[in-house]
């Protein structure tokens, strides 16, 4: 009687060798961190690793199919070097940990050109980095030009960095995939509303922004949204989409009063516990008549820029920001959008990055004057802030498009 | 930040803060106004004449600041805000609830 065949010990150790590397390199390919520029977060860790261990010689190198990429290093480290026959490949290729006193002496490296040659390597210690499946992705490893020991103390502490080095890998990706969500909760093309077109800009100063934009389609126009959470990082983006979703979840109210006052209320207790405020804009364009009507609860950031050149700043001198805890009423202002007007609203790391004073809003109206549309209105701004904001930086345009006489 | 405590004869806490007001510094100032209005100071003058610069945390901590004082039957008001912070109180509209005096001794001088 034979045996009935169990799925995968048929496969060759060669087999399943190529299929783990397949899988490691998925992994080294999904953190991105082949091609990634330097960064502070490891490098940090290799300077930490050169004074708790007393070496000159330290990197973090990821492993690709046929190179190792250095990604921090500190001494005699090139920024990248053959995989095969390298001491950091045996090291993610055995038993994840590997220490070689002197290299002369140990025939597996003492050919290879890094011993025999080049900086001469004698001493070697690595410990493997293993991607959030468990992958080995690369080493983090000290060497020296001298034979030396290494101490089980000081087999712990690099094993310790190892983990900090992973720590680190699986947060940059949990940051990038929470940015990437957020990208997603932002508007597409507004295609419903005839006679003028909207962009937008989310450019935030850490992986994800605290402020957002949006519009939809509401009863005879579109709605418009820009706000703005207290703080920056993950906390403030947990609340702006909290603010989003209510926001839409209101659009069945006919005026934008009601709108920002269901929402208000709505947002009360969790602003409260959260201890933050919302400043935002909110408008309800009339797709027919040009006619905008608009909350402005402690935003003050938005401009109409008349295509006759003239500016009229859409304030209301009484909105508080939602959550601050006192009642506030919000005031609806109404404006007429006529053919070739732009409308702007920008959150406060547009204002703080042009010199946080209020003269900062007549440069954004001068930049956007004669835009042919809001996309190239959005890039004349960001342009004048330039790269680095100091804030999350946000802006909205929507603009009527010029009319035709005939 | 620095942060300096005086109490004055007229039972008015005055806590002048030296430093930027930012996401940093917010949550520090915050318990400190938080922990003046739990031992029995709920007059507060916060003065801003050293701070340079005030963000939305910053505003943030006023603000909290602000509805600790008034639940305890106090207040908080600002003293010496510079012409950024002015500037945020102003957008924000805050200006109505959080008055700020031209110094730490108007404020509350009529108490």
């Amino acid at each position: 009687m034979s045996k009935p065949r169990e799925p995968g010990t048929s496969l060759t150790l060669a087999e399943q060798q190529a299929i783990d590397e397949m899988a490691r390199m998925r992994a080294v390919e999904e953190l991105g961190v082949l091609d990634s520029p330097p960064s502070e977060r490891f490098d940090r860790i290799t300077r930490m690793a050169r004074r708790l261990l007393g070496f000159e010689h330290v990197s973090i190198a990821f492993v690709g199919q046929d190179m190792h990429r250095t990604k921090s290093r500190v001494g005699a480290v090139p920024s990248e070097y053959a995989r095969f026959g390298s001491f950091c490949n045996v090291a993610i290729e055995e038993s994840g940990l590997l220490v070689v006193p002197d290299a002369t002496q140990d025939p597996r490296f003492r050919d290879s050109p890094r011993v025999a040659g080049g900086p001469r390597l004698r001493f070697y210690a690595g410990h493997a980095l293993e991607g959030p499946g468990g992958e080995r992705v690369g080493t983090i490893c000290v060497a020296d030009t001298e034979p030396r020991e290494f101490s089980e103390e000081q087999v712990a502490i690099l094993k310790d960095l190892a983990l900090w080095v992973e720590e680190e890998l699986a947060h940059s990706r949990e940051m990038s995939d929470s940015a990437q969500v957020q990208s997603g909760l932002l508007p597409h093309a507004l295609v419903t509303l005839e006679g003028y077109d909207a962009a937008g800009l989310l450019r935030p100063v850490r992986a994800v922004s605290g402020d957002f934009y949006d519009w939809y389609p509401v009863r005879g126009g579109a709605a418009f949204t820009l706000a703005d959470a207290m703080g920056k990082g993950v906390p403030a983006a947990l609340m702006a989409a909290t603010v989003r979703a209510t926001m839409r979840a209101g659009s069945r109210y006919d005026g934008v009063a009601a709108a920002v006052e269901s929402a208000a209320e709505a947002l009360d207790a969790d602003l409260e516990s959260a201890r933050t405020f919302v400043t935002m804009f909110h408008a309800h364009l009339e797709e027919e008549t040009g006619i905008l009507r608009y909350i402005d609860a402690g935003h003050g950031l938005t401009l109409l820029v008349r295509a006759d050149g003239t500016t009229e700043r859409l304030a209301s001198l009484s909105g508080l920001p939602l959550g601050v805890g006192w009642d506030s009423e919000w005031e609806q202002g109404e404006i007429e959008m006529r053919h070739g007007d732009l409308l702007i609203s920008v959150s406060d790391g547009v204002l703080d990055g042009l010199g946080g004073a209020l003269d900062a809003l007549d440069l954004v109206a001068e930049a956007v004057r004669g835009a042919p549309d809001a996309k190239s209105a959005i890039a004349a701004v960001a342009s004048l802030v330039g790269r680095f904001p100091p804030d999350d930086m946000t802006i909205l345009a929507v603009r009527r498009t010029p009319g035709f006489r005939s | 930040m620095e942060s300096d405590i005086t109490h004055r004869g007229d039972g008015v806490a005055v806590l002048a803060l030296r430093g930027k007001l930012n996401m940093v510094t917010a949550p520090v100032v915050r318990e400190t106004i938080t922990a003046l209005v739990g031992d029995g100071h709920s007059r507060v003058v916060v003065d801003l004449a050293e701070v340079p610069f005030l963000d939305s945390s910053g505003l943030g901590a006023l603000i909290a600041g602000l509805k600790s004082a008034r639940q305890a039957g106090g207040d908080l008001r600002i003293a010496a805000p510079s012409e950024q912070t002015r500037l945020v109180l102003r957008l924000t509209n805050m200006e109505r609830v959080l008055t700020p005096y031209d110094t730490a001794e108007e404020a509350f001088a009529r108490a």
